[in-house]
């Protein structure tokens, strides 16, 4: 967690409790007193990583002989020949003085918000919990009265009155997670902790990430599912579980309370089962609670390698969209009499009786392949296509692209990776031929010069952006490249904020390059020994320079010349790219230049130095590693190179197709041709997340059999033939890989509802009805297949997981941990040198014109995950994020002539949507941002649909566009 | 839109149409770059306090959109601004939709000898009096003990005080800090002031006779601790540079007024004895603390330093000065240190050491600004000379804060050493008329109380720890059969519980729990006993582990007041 570098830690001895003993210098008395097997009393001390011992609350106070008072032992490090006690009567008298004043402060056990807190559990255990206020010390604070609890904020209640100003929160929110929310009020008895300007949590610039909670000792912070002030209120009635179900019982729309007489429910934890979350590509580690009647409550992080314990909103309060009212939980299939599919009618969750009926799981699986299998007879393999999905596990994504290949024969098969990182992979596979990071986030820890570039992390990486902020604590230098401003994420943290203009990202990459190679910054040495293509860079690099630069992306040159200075000339730098850099028509060349930075200045291949894409999606990473891409085998292997053909028909069994498939936006383009007539789509959603909607959309109608897999009747479902009710990721077993190239296990917390199934079995069963002769008992034989297949899982096994949770990959041995930084010696190449393309400046395919002034960029917010499928079913994240909005500067708004909240129309050549306004501080003037989450106003209808040459990834982070206001 | 909570608003029903949390509105940007359009930029964090100051010296409150606008240049979040602003008394925070107050401040003593004086009648009738146009607010001390009851009009001092001499101030606008009179750095050469300095700089003094010069004073730590000042001096010289100095004016102890009274007598004394520090210890920087109590040596020093940047004598290093917004635990050289870094005045957990690790983490020479004074006259006259003048084994001049029922209170300039006895009768008249002692404070509220019996005893480091007390800042508050040794020790702890910072239990909740049982008259011993052991034990600084001093010398050496 920290640049101090590992040797032989100095040693003293000191006497412990009477005892000599030789103690680390080091460490704090109180890791001492633990390794002796004394674990003394702790409130504001949390003895987990990126928590700093305070030593405020007195509770560890330990007797240092010759010492006038006592003294904090998780803050006092020994020194030769210390004489400690850990037990003496002064000791004893002060912890008794402790948790008598405290007690005395404290509401009634029974009536506070947490009776098993870390405060009572220790009264318990020093023999000073009574039933009551039995302590006959005077409450220093008035009674509480009503202000005294905060039920501002949807999922996190402040109980003021238990709070007993140990600064934990303020820790974690601050030094830990580094949102800066929580601070202090006042001193003395009077002091208290706060959110911003005192402000009410819920309208508080808090993020709602969770940390204060998780570490509070008294429940003052606490998850209000597990706030005895909220059992009893409307909240969980209307939060209350529906027995699983088919969405028959929502045959009209209703809001889901009115159907079910009011739950109480018993939100204790009973259990928790240890795996990861469902969201993004950062992979925290969870524990998920699991009440009695086997219902998520809560969750918690876990100390992965990724996390740290730490985890954000999505992960900690978004997980009870598998209980939401839409959830699939019976095979349908489309009825004979449903209304033409029509591209410009959604079917809504509610009315899927005009659309569909339900089936035996027999007659749906049966339907589904026949519909296959019919095409496949009568137009061929290529008359077939399958969009898999980053969100399921790597098994899934094995097993899906295994069906496709060997089942229909084709190489039509892809997933979103397509709309997010295509370029990035396309560009690192020329130049490195590796697709993944070559450091992991955490390796911010370790870098002098951090750069951030089309990447928002605190918004859709929280937790990865905690390390780089983290890092900016310790002293590294952070350079943040956006368009939009980050006012409540990075920018605060930034020693270089360059908000170039949209679609410049070349002509600024390529202006560095400049300044690098025109001041002799780059590593001759790196360069000579590891780098082929820098003549070429040479030759093109000239006219580049920051000057004929600034106009294009808008930055001045002598800032340009200080950022590049700055990451060559650092010990150690690494780049961070996200969406930003990759949804462009030129995302590839983007890439390029970012590959061509870390190759000059031999950035790369050192701890804290490298490339790292950060993922979106929870396994974009290992669907995409399982070859759930039209023109790679698993690991990456070309479908056109012969011997690796060869491989996988031996393998498989099967003669495969040499030609690489479709790509995702090819194939919809496709099967609006009629080329593509019959799809299998699993936790997919093309028609919300592919651009130009209307266009999207058409091309799913016009398919002539339409298989999706699918936890909820989303967007896409509603233009299927057979809708087969699949797992959700808090339902499964399975191994997934995160943006660190760390392969995790998750674990199943919950039971599938109703009749829903495994993804996996599904496949399965899909083959079989086929004619495949798949007979796999335990997606742990899947994974093993796998692996044998994957030169980049040797020495990971699936018994390892299960026993070590996650192991990064490449890992040279069963014994070792993974590497987590690679191309230390060399690049996988052929040569064993890393390439460098050099990228020429391509406008963006849109052009402002007078009819479309602003340039439309779209992304994610916080609190919504991709198309929202799941988050706007989480009843937190969708109370938090209710409405579409589009974001604007608020000169923009004055010169429209509206305010924050009035509704506008915002229209490209493809489409137009109406949605509310946002007054958006990141926003600069000449821009306009829309999440792509919300249905009722989505963003691709307005996207373009041309594509990067290499990458094939559309470019949603440039349209032009006008905006109309809409008076009311 | 004006400044405020994000919003849900428009023609759009539910929803967050701005960014989270409070916007920042555009006239509160511009009215807080007009506010500030002196300040040299970039604007930086450590100067936070001296920003809040100019915003609410101006408009005499603290209103959220300024706090925000500051935060967003300084790059510091919202809580970063509320919570210093919050910590220290001197700052009225003004929520957003509140009426802003009346801009003045009308400060009444509360602390010991102005309550002996009556503080507090005078605070009712002030309020009365003034109600609506001035906030007249009850406030520790002030510094002016021997002029008791003070009271603080806007900057402007009165003590002692009545309500007509407030009032009459207050209508004719005296709210500022009044005209100084004080010595010119000519008048101070032509004494043979400076010389000492000059001495240094050109190479004819050298360092190391001064570290032995005192030495052989046995100067020691005037604040209150008595830590030997060579030694320090010697410890931080040989710690590794860049080296700072803080020099501590930040006077707190209830009953101590020595320093104000230098500060405004002597400040190029003060001022030479710096430069000397600088010089020695090579400091690249000196940060001097004054308390905002104190508005005329603030604006004194300001002046004088000033002049002397400008003849060059500052030339090996750096003078800022900085001011304290009223908060007695910034007296503790760690917590001051916190503020002068524009924090909360938190103190720090030792080890290590200011010496080792203060002022930016840097090691840090933190002296006492009377300490300071004494090293001119110390180099002049040589350590020898000073070490004679102490009697009773003491060693040089110490300046013993007199107040309460003594004849002619004030700054009495003694031998270290000297009894309370002999202090009231050789320098302070006597005792008041009419008033026969009884008990007194050797070292200001936290120093303890002590019985008549004991007034033998030498006034000096190390002679008072046995009976659990000390002389600390050498603030004798003197009590008389008059006064009520309950009610004393009730004033002391309330002082106590509303200037712990809050930063650990036993001190944030053991002030205030002792205070009000206290205040409900509830002297029971063994409970009495338990606290104070605790506080005593387990407090982080000297604040809460002399806290419960007051209590301890009741249950000591007055056993006969308990019930």
């Amino acid at each position: 967690m920290s640049k101090s570098s590992q040797g032989a830690k100095p040693k003293v001895t000191i006497t412990f409790n009477g005892q000599d003993i030789a103690v680390e210098a080091d460490q704090s008395l109180w890791t001492i007193a633990k390794q002796q097997g004394v674990l003394i009393p702790h409130l504001c001390h949390r003895d987990e990583p990126g928590y700093r011992a305070d030593g405020n609350c007195r509770a560890c106070m330990v007797e240092i002989k010759g010492e006038r008072t006592l003294t904090a032992s998780c803050i006092r490090k020994p020194s030769q020949g210390m004489v400690v006690t850990t037990d003496s009567p002064r000791v004893k008298i002060s912890q008794q003085q402790l948790f008598t004043a405290l007690l005395a402060n404290q509401p009634a056990r029974a009536e506070g918000p947490d009776g098993e807190s870390s405060l009572w559990q220790w009264a318990d255990k020093l023999g000073m919990a009574g039933t009551g206020k039995a302590y006959d010390l005077p409450a220093i604070v008035a009674e509480p009265d009503a202000s005294e609890q905060d039920n501002t904020h949807p999922a996190i209640a402040v109980n003021w009155e238990a709070c007993i100003e140990c600064g934990l929160c303020v820790r974690a929110c601050r030094e830990v997670q580094g949102n800066n929310v929580i601070g202090w009020q006042g001193r003395g008895a009077d002091a208290r902790i706060v959110f911003d300007f005192a402000s009410p949590m819920g309208l508080s610039t808090c993020v709602a990430c969770g940390e204060c909670v998780q570490v509070c000792p008294t429940g003052a912070l606490l998850e209000t599912s597990q706030s005895k002030a909220r059992l009893s209120s409307d909240m969980n009635k209307i939060s209350a579980p529906p027995t699983p179900q088919s969405p028959q019982s929502h045959q009209t729309p209703q809001s889901p309370q009115s159907s079910q007489s009011p739950v109480i429910l018993d939100q204790r934890v009973v259990r928790e089962v240890n795996s990861v979350c469902p969201y993004c590509g950062v992979g925290c580690q969870t524990k998920v609670g699991v009440n009695k009647d086997n219902r998520i409550v809560r969750v918690d992080g876990r100390d992965g390698p990724g996390n740290h314990n730490r985890l954000c909103v999505k992960g900690r309060f978004g997980y009870d969209y598998i209980y939401h009212p839409d959830r699939l939980t019976k095979p349908l299939i489309r009825r004979e009499d449903a209304p033409p599919k029509d591209s410009h009618h959604l079917v809504k969750p509610h009315e899927w009786s005009r659309y569909f009926r339900e089936a035996s799981w027999e007659e749906a699986l049966s339907k589904a392949a026949k519909g296959l299998s019919q095409i496949h007879k009568q137009h061929g393999p290529n008359a077939l296509a399958g969009f898999g999905s980053a969100k399921g596990s790597n098994e899934e994504a094995y097993l899906f692209q295994k069906f496709i290949r060997q089942g229909f024969g084709t190489n039509n098969v892809d997933h979103c990776t397509r709309l997010c990182h295509a370029s990035s992979v396309a560009a690192l596979i020329e130049g490195l031929n590796s697709g993944a990071v070559s450091a992991p986030f955490t390796d911010a820890l370790y870098s002098d010069c951090i750069i951030v570039i089309g990447a928002r992390p605190a918004e859709n990486h929280p937790v990865a952006a905690t390390f780089i902020k983290n890092a900016v604590r310790q002293g590294s230098k952070l350079i943040v490249m956006d368009p939009r401003g980050q006012h409540q994420g990075l920018t605060p943290w930034a020693t270089h904020v360059l908000q170039f203009s949209p679609g410049a990202d070349v002509a600024l990459l390529n202006a560095m390059l400049h300044v690098i190679i025109s001041e002799n910054l780059y590593n001759r040495d790196f360069i000579e020994q590891r780098v082929e293509g820098f003549n070429s860079l040479l030759l093109r690099i000239d006219e580049f320079t920051p000057e004929a630069m600034a106009p294009i992306c808008g930055i001045d040159p002598a800032v340009i010349r200080e950022v590049a200075r700055l990451y060559a000339t650092s010990k150690a730098s690494i780049i961070f790219w996200g969406m930003g850099v990759s949804q462009h028509i030129h995302g590839t060349d983007n890439a390029r230049c970012l590959i061509a930075l870390s190759l000059i200045t031999g950035q790369i291949g050192r701890r804290g130095t490298g490339l790292h894409p950060l993922r979106g999606q929870n396994n974009v990473q290992g669907a995409s590693d399982a070859g759930l891409i039209p023109m790679f085998y698993p690991d990456y292997q070309r479908v056109k190179e012969p011997a690796n053909q060869a491989k996988f028909e031996a393998a498989w069994g099967v003669s495969l197709s040499p030609t690489p498939g479709l790509t995702v936006v090819e194939t919809l383009h496709a099967a609006a041709e009629g080329k593509v007539k019959a799809m299998y789509i699993m936790g997919e959603n093309p028609a919300m997340s592919d651009p130009d909607q209307t266009h999207a959309r058409e091309a799913l109608c016009h398919l002539e059999h339409l298989v999706v897999q699918d936890i909820f009747l989303t967007e896409t479902a509603g233009f299927a033939d057979v809708i087969l009710p699949s797992s959700a990721h808090a339902e499964k077993r399975g191994t997934f890989t995160n943006s660190n190239r760390e392969v995790q296990m998750a674990r199943p917390a919950v039971p599938l509802p109703g009749e829903a199934r495994q993804d996996w079995e599904l496949i399965q069963d899909l083959a079989q009805a086929f004619g495949l002769a798949w007979d796999y008992q335990h997606v742990s034989e899947v994974y093993t297949e796998m692996a044998s297949l994957m030169p980049s899982l040797t020495n990971i096994s699936w018994e390892r997981l299960e026993r070590e949770d996650a192991v990064t990959y490449p890992c040279l041995g069963p014994n070792q941990p993974g590497e987590a930084v690679i191309f230390a010696t060399n690049f996988p190449t052929p040569s064993g040198k890393g390439l460098i393309v050099p990228a020429a400046y391509t406008p963006p395919g849109d052009s402002l014109s007078q009819d479309y002034p602003f340039v439309l960029t779209t992304g994610r917010l916080l609190e919504h995950w991709h198309t929202g499928s799941m988050t706007r079913r989480a009843s937190h994240l969708d109370t938090l994020e209710p409405t579409a909005i589009a974001g604007l500067a608020l000169a923009d708004m004055q010169d429209l002539g509206i305010e924050a909240g009035d509704m506008i129309e915002v229209e490209t050549l493809r489409g137009k949507i109406q949605l509310a306004a946002r007054a958006d501080a990141d926003v600069p003037q000449g821009l306009v941002f829309i999440p792509f989450c919300f249905n009722e106003a989505a963003a691709n209808f307005l996207t373009s649909s041309r594509l990067d040459p290499f990458g094939k990834i559309p470019e949603f982070k440039y349209s032009s566009a006008k905006i109309t206001p809409l008076r009311p | 839109m004006a400044g405020q909570q994000s919003k849900a608003g428009g023609n759009s029903t539910k929803g967050r149409f701005t960014n989270r949390g409070r916007v920042l509105a555009s006239h509160e940007r511009e009215e807080f770059q007009a506010i500030m359009a002196q300040e040299s930029r970039p604007l930086v964090a450590d100067r936070l306090i001296e920003y809040l100051h100019i915003i609410q010296d101006k408009l005499g409150y603290l209103p959220l959109g300024l706090m925000q606008a500051l935060g967003e240049e300084l790059k510091q979040p919202m809580v970063a601004i509320y919570e210093v602003a919050s910590f220290y008394h001197h700052f009225t925070i003004l929520a957003d939709g509140e009426t802003p107050p009346p801009k003045t401040i009308v400060r009444v003593c509360e602390s010991l000898s102005c309550a002996l004086a009556g503080g507090k009648n005078l605070h009712k009738s002030l309020s009365k009096a003034l109600d609506g146009q001035a906030r007249v607010e009850l406030a520790p001390c002030m510094g002016e003990c021997d002029h008791a009851p003070a009271v603080m009009v806007g900057r402007n001092p009165i003590a002692p005080a009545n309500a007509d001499k407030v009032v009459e101030a207050f209508v004719k606008g005296a709210w500022h800090t009044p005209s100084a009179h004080w010595p010119s750095l000519a008048d101070y050469r032509a004494e043979g002031g400076m010389a000492c300095f000059e001495k240094l700089r050109s190479g004819s003094l050298t360092k190391e006779t001064i570290i032995e010069e005192l030495h052989k004073a046995g100067l020691r730590g005037l604040g209150g601790a008595g830590f030997p000042t060579g030694r320090k001096w010697d410890l931080v010289r040989k710690a590794p540079a860049p080296r700072l100095m803080a020099v501590n004016g930040d006077e707190g102890e209830p009953g101590t007024f020595k320093d104000r009274l230098y500060l405004e007598t002597k400040p190029w004394q003060i001022l030479e004895g710096i430069l000397i520090a600088s010089w020695v210890v090579e400091a690249k920087e000196v940060y001097i603390y004054i308390r905002d109590e104190y508005p005329l040596g603030l604006k004194i020093l300001a002046e004088a330093m000033q002049e002397l940047d400008a003849l060059g004598m500052t030339s090996h290093t750096k003078l800022h000065l900085r001011r304290g917004a009223g908060a007695y635990i910034c007296g503790e050289e760690s917590a001051m240190i916190e503020s002068i870094e524009g924090k909360r005045g938190l103190p720090r957990h030792r080890p290590p050491y200011v010496a080792e690790k203060g002022l930016f983490d840097r090691p840090t020479l933190v002296n006492n600004l009377e300490t300071m004074l004494w090293v001119p006259f110390i180099v002049q006259h040589g350590g020898a000379e000073f070490a004679a003048k102490g009697m009773n084994g003491g060693a040089g001049w110490r300046s013993y804060s007199v107040s309460g029922r003594v004849a002619e209170p004030g700054v009495k300039l003694a031998p270290a050493g000297i009894s309370l006895n002999q202090l009231i009768q050789d320098y302070c008249g006597g005792m008041a008329k009419g008033h026969e002692l009884k008990a007194f404070l050797p070292g200001g509220a936290s120093g303890g109380i002590l019985p008549v019996r004991e007034a033998d005893r030498p006034l000096d480091f190390g002679k008072l720890e046995e009976l659990g007390s000390f002389v600390g800042s050498h603030a004798v508050v003197v009590l008389s059969d008059k006064d009520d040794l309950k009610a004393v020790a009730e004033n002391l702890m309330e002082f106590f519980s509303l200037e712990s910072c809050g930063q650990c239990t036993p001190c944030r909740v053991g002030t205030r729990t002792v205070f009000k049982l206290l205040r409900q008259g509830d002297w029971n011993v063994e409970k009495l006993e338990a606290l104070s052991q605790w506080m005593t034990d387990s407090s982080i600084c000297g604040l809460g582990q002399a806290a419960a001093n007051p209590i301890k010398s009741i249950l000591r050496h007055f056993p006969e007041v308990l019930p």
